[in-house]
């Protein structure tokens, strides 16, 4: 009894197509059910039915068989080797047919399903093989691209500044070396503008960092907006930097100058807060040739702080012998702790002489700096430098402590020996260890705490600095002297005069050479008046009064006539060792 | 092995790809000399390799139509290799076309090739994740695209733990998968174990095969595979040789064990 290939489509898969679905289950991975499985093979064999008995004997049919099998997925040398036996043995018997040269016709009908088998499982591989590469080539690509995007990521991290994302100083350094150094640019010009906000530490201090980061990230944003064609970068903190590429000269560094600070002026609302900032910029313009990157920097950094220092909110220019100047300055400072060590720094002396009797009442202690290369430089060349860097502590420790060692040699040609008048820094009376170290001073110079007179100017007091004051108050109570230097040239509180332990005023040279005018001229009798008014006023508060600047007898003759108790300068004597103004 | 993630790997098809030799095992030739080789060696070891492979994959099937028969419509496969014979999407769109599928894998080339196949499919996905790193596969963009997390999802992490020391804590990733799964939703395991074959040195020799591929094998027992249910019920009957696993027929779970691989799914009650 045989299955009917005349039937339905969908037969019931008969004994032998059951026994086939054995025969091939787990040669390869079926994505089917055995019931599935059973059913295609069902349809598989009804074409073999087919070809046995079809005449003349058609070829197409077994290789379709073969074909569609590893279509199926029964694509294993198994799956052909176990179809070939199982039709072999069985598609005749279990099928029940009757087919004339049957042998010939079943060699035939097994060499069609193992052409088409072999045929559509190689197309198969080489298919798979084909596809396979081609995921390996695109995975390979997408690897390279990867690679190639993170490596401008890292490249991106490493040259830009991750708060603003503004390139941050290894790539402007690499553009500005680009732009100075590549062959070619010679004949160019460059410029280069650096910019600081002012006073951003204020914003920082008092908002928060959070919204200081928020104002640079605005700031940084108007930036590139408004010089969108020109580098900028963030160098780190408030510092900005923009580079102008061949310049035609300075006005157009000093164009995009204007065009920063313009876009930095505009009020910022940051986080809730309108913040009004302005910049300061230091501009420097000038040809490729000649320069380098770290020149450039250098100088642009330089000229940004005389920006800040004239008050900020605009742009300077370089200037070369600006700058010469100050590195000059800047060299004289850092070589000062070199020059105390090496005891380059000497005091000459000043009379103050009593206009009643001429006598030497003391003496004001004046640095002077015998530089090996500069020769004697005078303390206004290097005070002020001294008095900038800090530098001003330790060379004021000097002049205290040689000042009171050599008046402890001066011996008076009769009566009183004079005092040594010291001046005394800011920053010195600042300084808690004041007491001590003039205690310690005169302890090992054995000098009287009476012949030791401290100069401190009238803007030292102006400070609301408890310390000072009860500092001077100690070495008041000590016996130390304490004149107000420079009077009447500060603001001139009086009230100070009264609370504090002073001495003496020194009535300011300005006063005294309004001494020469004869009294009837404009100006000339008003500066009598004034310095007439301060001797009244000190003697009434008990305070001695000196005048400065006094260069001419008739000057010591007016002065002693309004009752000044004594006077200093050319007309008693010049500074120079103590030595040339004892015994006089 | 740990490479920092800015450092993009390269693709070297001459060192054995698991994804490669289990499409070996299930006579496909998307494979290269070197994961053939690797496959050979590993048949020597453990000549139920091929068939293990089959039953793997069978016992997938089974799964698929059973998440669908019980309302699944959306799959995250992770770790689903080279999909070629018998893939999720085949399986669950040929029951809904409306069913949605992403398939997770590390291999580049495995990826590569499933963009391949799934070039225009609206509702499959592959994308390119390390099952080390769950929030990063739960957030990904195509995830997110193509799969509602507040309705189920099965997620199938299939022949792919035995590649997962349990110093990778799968526990832990377990935990952050079930975490973003809503009441209904499915897991689905299996792994290669050596329960009753412990002495025939067979694993051993599978581990030295392995040691010269891209992941080392890392065998569980039965309990240690049903630990990492936890959360989940079990859906019947529990872990078992995957063949045993809801047979199509009672003759297809005979000689089970020979199949080395158990698996289970677990459900989400709510």
């Amino acid at each position: 009894m045989g299955d009917d290939p005349a039937a339905t489509g969908r037969t019931r898969p008969g004994a032998f197509a059951r026994a086939w679905a054995k025969a091939v289950s787990g040669t390869s991975y079926l994505p089917m059910t055995q019931a599935q499985l059973e059913e295609m093979l069902q349809r598989l064999t009804d074409r073999l039915a087919q070809a046995l008995r079809a005449d003349p004997f058609d070829l197409r049919i077994g290789q379709q068989v073969g074909a569609e099998l590893v279509r199926s997925h029964i694509a294993s040398a198994e799956g052909l080797g176990r179809t070939v036996e199982v039709i072999q043995l069985r598609l005749v018997r279990d099928l029940d047919l009757v087919v004339d040269d049957v042998e010939d016709r079943m060699a035939r009908l097994l060499a069609t399903v193992a052409t088409g088998y072999a045929r559509a499982l190689r197309d198969r591989t080489l298919d798979e093989q084909e596809s396979i590469r081609r995921a390996a080539m695109t995975a390979r690509a997408q690897a390279e691209r990867a690679l190639r995007d993170s490596e401008a990521r890292f490249r991106h991290q490493a040259t830009h500044d991750p708060l603003t994302d503004l390139p941050n100083r290894t790539l402007f350094t690499e553009r500005l070396t680009a732009a100075i150094t590549t062959p070619g640019r010679g004949a160019d010009r460059i410029g280069v503008c650096f910019l600081d906000l002012d006073r951003f530490k204020v914003v920082n201090d008092s908002l928060g960092h959070q919204v200081g980061d928020s104002l640079l990230v605005a700031v940084a944003q108007r930036l590139r907006q408004a010089l969108g064609e020109h580098l900028v970068a963030r160098l780190g903190g408030d510092e900005f930097v923009i580079l102008v590429e061949r310049t035609a000269g300075t006005d157009d560094a000093v164009k995009v100058a204007e065009a920063a600070l313009d876009a930095v002026r505009e009020p910022a609302l940051v986080d809730g807060h309108e913040l009004a900032v302005s910049a300061s910029i230091g501009i420097v313009e000038r040809p490729v040739a000649g320069t380098s990157p770290l020149e450039l920097m250098r100088a642009a950094d330089s000229t940004l702080h005389w920006a800040k220092a004239a008050g900020g909110a605009r742009w300077s220019l370089f200037d070369a012998e600006r700058n010469r100047r100050e590195l000059a300055r800047y060299a004289l400072s850092a070589a000062i702790p070199t020059a105390l060590d090496r005891g380059e720094f000497y005091l000459d002396y000043q009379p103050l002489t009593s206009l009643r009797d001429g006598r030497v009442l003391g003496m004001e202690a004046l640095v002077r700096w015998r530089h090996p290369e500069l020769g004697v430089l005078r303390p206004d060349s290097f005070i002020p430098l001294a008095e900038e860097t800090g530098l001003i502590v330790r060379l004021g420790s000097w002049v205290l402590a040689e000042a009171c060692r050599e008046a402890g040699t001066w011996s008076a040609a009769g009566g009183d020996a004079p005092f040594v008048s010291v001046n005394l820094a800011v920053r010195q009376l600042h300084r808690p260890d004041l007491v001590p170290e003039v205690r310690g001073v005169l302890g090992r110079t054995g000098l009287p705490p009476e012949r030791l007179q401290l100069e401190i100017t009238e803007s030292t007091m102006m400070s609301t600095v408890v310390e000072p004051v009860r500092a001077l108050r100690v070495l008041g109570d000590l016996g130390v002297r304490v004149a107000i230097d420079d009077f009447g040239t500060g603001y001139c509180n009086l009230a100070y005069l009264r609370d504090l332990p002073v001495n003496e005023l020194k009535v300011a040279g300005e006063f005294v050479t309004g001494l020469r005018t004869p009294t009837g001229e404009p100006g000339g009798g008003t500066d009598e008046r004034i310095l007439a008014s301060l001797v009244s006023l000190a003697h009434a508060l008990d305070l001695t009064v000196t005048a400065e600047g006094v260069e001419t007898a008739d000057q010591a003759d007016r002065l002693r006539a309004i009752g000044c108790d004594a006077g200093q300068g050319w007309h008693f004597g010049r500074p120079g060792p103590a030595t040339a103004h004892m015994g006089t | 092995m740990q490479r920092p993630d800015w450092a993009p790997e390269t693709i070297d098809i001459e060192r054995p790809s698991v994804a490669r030799m289990y499409d070996y095992y299930l006579g496909g030739s998307h494979n290269f000399a070197a994961d053939r080789a690797a496959a050979r060696a590993m048949v020597e070891a453990v000549p139920e390799a091929p068939l293990m492979a089959q039953a793997n994959r069978a016992f997938l099937r089974r799964a698929v139509h059973y998440l669908t028969a019980a309302g699944v419509r959306q799959f995250l496969d992770i770790g689903s290799g080279i999909p070629t014979v018998g893939n999720v999407h085949e399986i669950a769109q040929r029951i809904d076309p409306e069913s949605r599928v992403v398939y997770v894998d590390v291999d580049p080339v495995a990826v590569a090739h499933s963009q391949e196949i799934l070039a225009g499919n609206e509702r499959a996905a592959v994308v390119r994740e390390d099952l080390r790193n769950p929030e990063a596969i739960l957030r990904h963009p195509e995830v997110t695209r193509l799969l509602d997390f507040t309705e189920p999802v099965a997620v199938m992490i299939v022949a792919v733990l035995h590649f997962l020391p349990d110093s990778d804590r799968p526990e832990d990733i377990l935990r952050t998968l079930r975490a973003a799964l809503v009441p209904g939703s499915h897991l689905v395991l299996s792994q290669a174990s050596d329960d009753g074959r412990a002495g025939t040195g067979e694993r051993a020799e599978a581990e030295r095969v392995y040691r010269r591929t891209d992941s080392q094998l890392w065998i569980r027992s039965r309990a240690e595979l049903t630990a990492l249910f936890a959360g989940f019920d079990l859906v019947d009957p529990g872990v078992v040789w995957v063949p045993q696993w809801r047979p199509d027929a009672p003759d297809q779970a005979e000689e089970a064990e020979r199949a080395v691989f158990i698996g289970g799914v677990g459900r989400l009650g709510g």
